[in-house]
């Protein structure tokens, strides 16, 4: 079950419209390495974690992306107000916008729509880990990338807390293989998922 | 223990006869102190210096503390604490300050929920009209309308 609270993580206050950052941030909403891939990756691979630790960690974590997902929905939202026909030729934002207009759609800077294909859920322990440590520097780099594009200060805020995050859920998804290793039997010496051999 | 000896052109290197399966290691966090402060946890993006480690060691400013800022920063730090305690079950200073962090959220809920509204839609136990829809959606923001 999952309640909504009524308010951001972060708070998100963008002055000045600028569907030119739109164009390349809605990636962090929709495509390869964004928060709606996070979510959907930690909140599906902890059914088939073995340890409570695990299941705790992965709903904690991918609960909090779905936060960094209503972040990053509030940035493009604010960062497309108020477009006039000529900013928005300009700015090179009229290929979303033709598809869109101002809807804050979940796709790739590129414009290839979210896919589960750029996320796995392996059911096994390992891999799984494996694959969300791989998942949190490929997020932390999208959103060095985007400091390196964006010179706004109200949107390169928001851009470093999530940064940030990323950083943090490396750590404990680190943490949480330490774990899985110290907890599986000694004689499993190729550490075979515990939740599918036993 | 012998020289693992390989036609492959990958290089030499020692392992035990058995070498167990190879994995990523990252050290685990020791403690929650050093901690920041909760607005500049918030702020920063975490509740721990020793993970704070900014793009181009740019960091952002401390944010301006109103009603909503206030409640935003406890609350980043009890979800701070619950993903360190989730991998950290027994360390006792974590959990008392999670306690902590707690009894201060709640108070904060309250203050905020009397002052600008519910945000969960059962804050509104007690209310005369229903409140949910009239205080202004997170996402909208228009720089003359400050909260």
């Amino acid at each position: 079950m999952f309640v909504y609270e009524k308010k951001l993580q972060y708070p998100v206050k963008i002055k000045t419209p600028n569907p030119a950052l739109a164009k390349f941030i809605v990636s962090q909403y929709g495509g390869p390495d964004g928060e709606l891939g996070a979510s959907m990756r930690y909140l599906s691979q902890r059914y088939s974690m073995p340890y409570p630790e695990l299941k705790g960690l992965l709903t904690d974590i991918g609960t909090e992306e779905l936060g960094h997902l209503e972040m990053v929905a509030a940035v493009l939202h604010q960062l497309t107000r108020e477009m006039t026909p000529e900013e928005i030729k300009r700015a090179g934002f009229d290929t979303y916008f033709v598809d869109h207009t101002a809807g804050v759609y979940p796709t790739a800077a590129s414009g290839f729509p979210w896919t589960a294909a750029s996320m796995q859920v392996k059911g096994d322990v390992i891999a799984d880990l494996n694959e969300d440590l791989a998942a949190e520097q490929k997020a932390r780099v999208t959103y060095d990338n985007i400091l390196r594009l964006s010179d706004d200060p109200d949107v390169n805020n928001v851009m470093r807390y999530l940064r940030e995050r990323e950083i943090v859920h490396y750590q404990r998804f680190g943490e949480a293989l330490r774990r899985t290793l110290d907890k599986l039997n000694e004689r499993n010496f190729y550490a075979i998922n515990p939740s599918f051999d036993r | 223990m012998s020289r693992n000896k390989s036609d492959s052109n990958y290089r030499y290197g020692d392992l035990p006869a058995s070498a167990p399966l190879a994995m990523a290691y990252v050290p685990m966090q020791e403690s929650v102190s050093p901690s920041y402060e909760s607005m500049e946890a918030l702020s920063r993006g975490t509740l721990f210096p020793g993970l704070d480690l900014p793009f181009m060691n740019l960091v952002n400013d401390t944010l301006e503390s109103t009603p909503l800022t206030e409640m935003q920063a406890i609350d980043f730090v009890v979800d701070e604490l619950e993903l360190y305690l989730d991998t950290h079950a027994d360390d006792r200073e974590a959990f008392d300050l999670y306690q902590t962090m707690l009894a201060l959220q709640q108070e904060a809920r309250e203050r905020f929920t009397k002052a600008c509204g519910p945000i969960q839609q059962t804050d509104q136990l007690g209310m005369k009209d229903y409140a949910w829809l009239s205080s202004p959606w997170p996402w909208d923001y228009q720089p003359r309308m400050e909260v």
